[in-house]
């Protein structure tokens, strides 16, 4: 099946909302999207963007059932490694299910859960890729790859669930390397009250 | 002990690098500091910077030819949840040994925080080293979530070679 990788544009970001949103719904977390397609626009196509967008799109005699030819998207910004310099990081990675394939020697593809930074309270997967033979997810990951090395970065970074052993293997195959594992890193945050608790002089 | 907190200039390069390698001296992987003064500059003062930086500086010694030292610094920028929008990413944050106590760090993430607010961030993410306890405690004291404890978030990363080799279109 063919298809094209290209950057989104703010005309995409119905598409992206939708797709965010289509995830969400399928893991019957979409309560947790506060992000609308107004945000995304503002955030992602104003003079100083807060991330990047790259989308997948299919001609339109593959168009779904429901008319949508943009069947995948890559979110990425860039970021900065006070060791290394420049860096790239890879928020979101999703390519809708009915898009995700039969690996060409007739395995049964592999879905690969890629986890992004928004994550859910009851850990589920956030976003999903099928890195098999249509190569959609895979060919957005690659991608995102080449930004960053356009752009001088020296790394590219993401996160991923724990449980999801698939998607580990599929990942520590592929050459990256587990941070936390390796060098003890965990991810904090700090949020709601805590956040407003801490502004306060 | 008078301090002040200023947004970090393009001639702060030096001590931000200085600093850099203390905090990496702390965590004991200072030979994993590439970073150089060249880049930090380009980087941080250029047209698109790639990080900022707040300095925290004292008076009465003698290490620039203003009297003032660079004591402290937090070097952060801003990431993006698409669940819920933008977030202030904390990506270094270090306070001189011999200057710990005074509440320059406390006052560092105060006013982060104050700013993450203003930019309409929802939140401030950081990574810790777990066996870094003093840090760990210092800030789940104030309310940080442990994602990877509670959550089961791993980080991982494609350094430059297996950037490289990911880059590179599969054969089909």
């Amino acid at each position: 099946m063919e298809y094209s990788i290209r950057a989104a544009n703010v005309e995409d970001c119905k598409d992206i909302a939708r797709m965010i949103t289509e995830l969400a719904e399928y893991e019957k977390v979409s309560e947790h999207v506060k992000v609308t397609q107004k945000d995304l626009e503002q955030d992602g196509f104003s003079k100083n963007p807060f991330f990047h967008g790259i989308i997948a799109e299919v001609p339109e005699q593959h168009k779904t059932k429901e008319g949508h030819t943009k069947i995948g998207y890559a979110l990425y910004f860039y970021s900065y490694s006070s060791w290394k310099g420049r860096a790239i990081y890879m928020e979101d990675l999703y390519v809708m299910p009915e898009f995700r394939g039969i690996q060409k020697n007739g395995l049964v593809a592999m879905e690969i859960m890629c986890m992004c930074m928004c994550m859910c309270r009851k850990s589920l997967v956030i976003c999903g890729v099928c890195l098999s033979g249509k190569g959609i997810g895979k060919a957005l990951m690659s991608k995102v790859a080449q930004l960053g090395l356009a752009a001088g970065c020296n790394q590219l970074n993401f996160t991923v669930l724990d449980w999801n052993k698939s998607s580990l293997d599929f990942y520590l195959n592929q050459g990256c390397f587990d941070v936390t594992a390796d060098m003890g890193y965990h991810c904090m945050r700090c949020e709601g009250e805590a956040l407003q608790h801490l502004a306060q002089p | 002990m008078e301090y002040k907190l200023r947004k970090a200039e393009p001639r702060d390069v030096p001590d931000i690098l200085r600093l850099v390698k203390e905090l990496a001296k702390y965590e004991e992987m200072e030979n994993q500091v590439e970073l150089t003064e060249k880049e930090l500059l380009e980087d941080g003062f250029g047209d698109t910077p790639f990080y900022h930086c707040v300095i925290a500086e004292i008076q009465g010694e003698n290490n620039n030819s203003d009297g003032q030292t660079v004591v402290g610094f937090a070097m952060y920028y801003f990431t993006y949840d698409p669940w819920v929008g933008k977030q202030l990413y904390l990506e270094e944050f270090f306070v001189m040994n011999e200057y710990r106590g005074l509440g320059i760090g406390s006052e560092i993430l105060r006013h982060l925080s104050d700013l993450a607010m203003k930019m309409r961030c929802t939140g401030m993410l950081f990574v810790v080293a777990e066996n870094n306890e003093p840090s760990v405690q210092f800030y789940k004291r104030r309310g940080a979530e442990d994602l990877s404890e509670e959550e089961g978030w791993r980080l991982f990363r494609f350094d430059k070679n297996s950037l490289v080799k990911m880059a590179t279109p599969a054969e089909e």
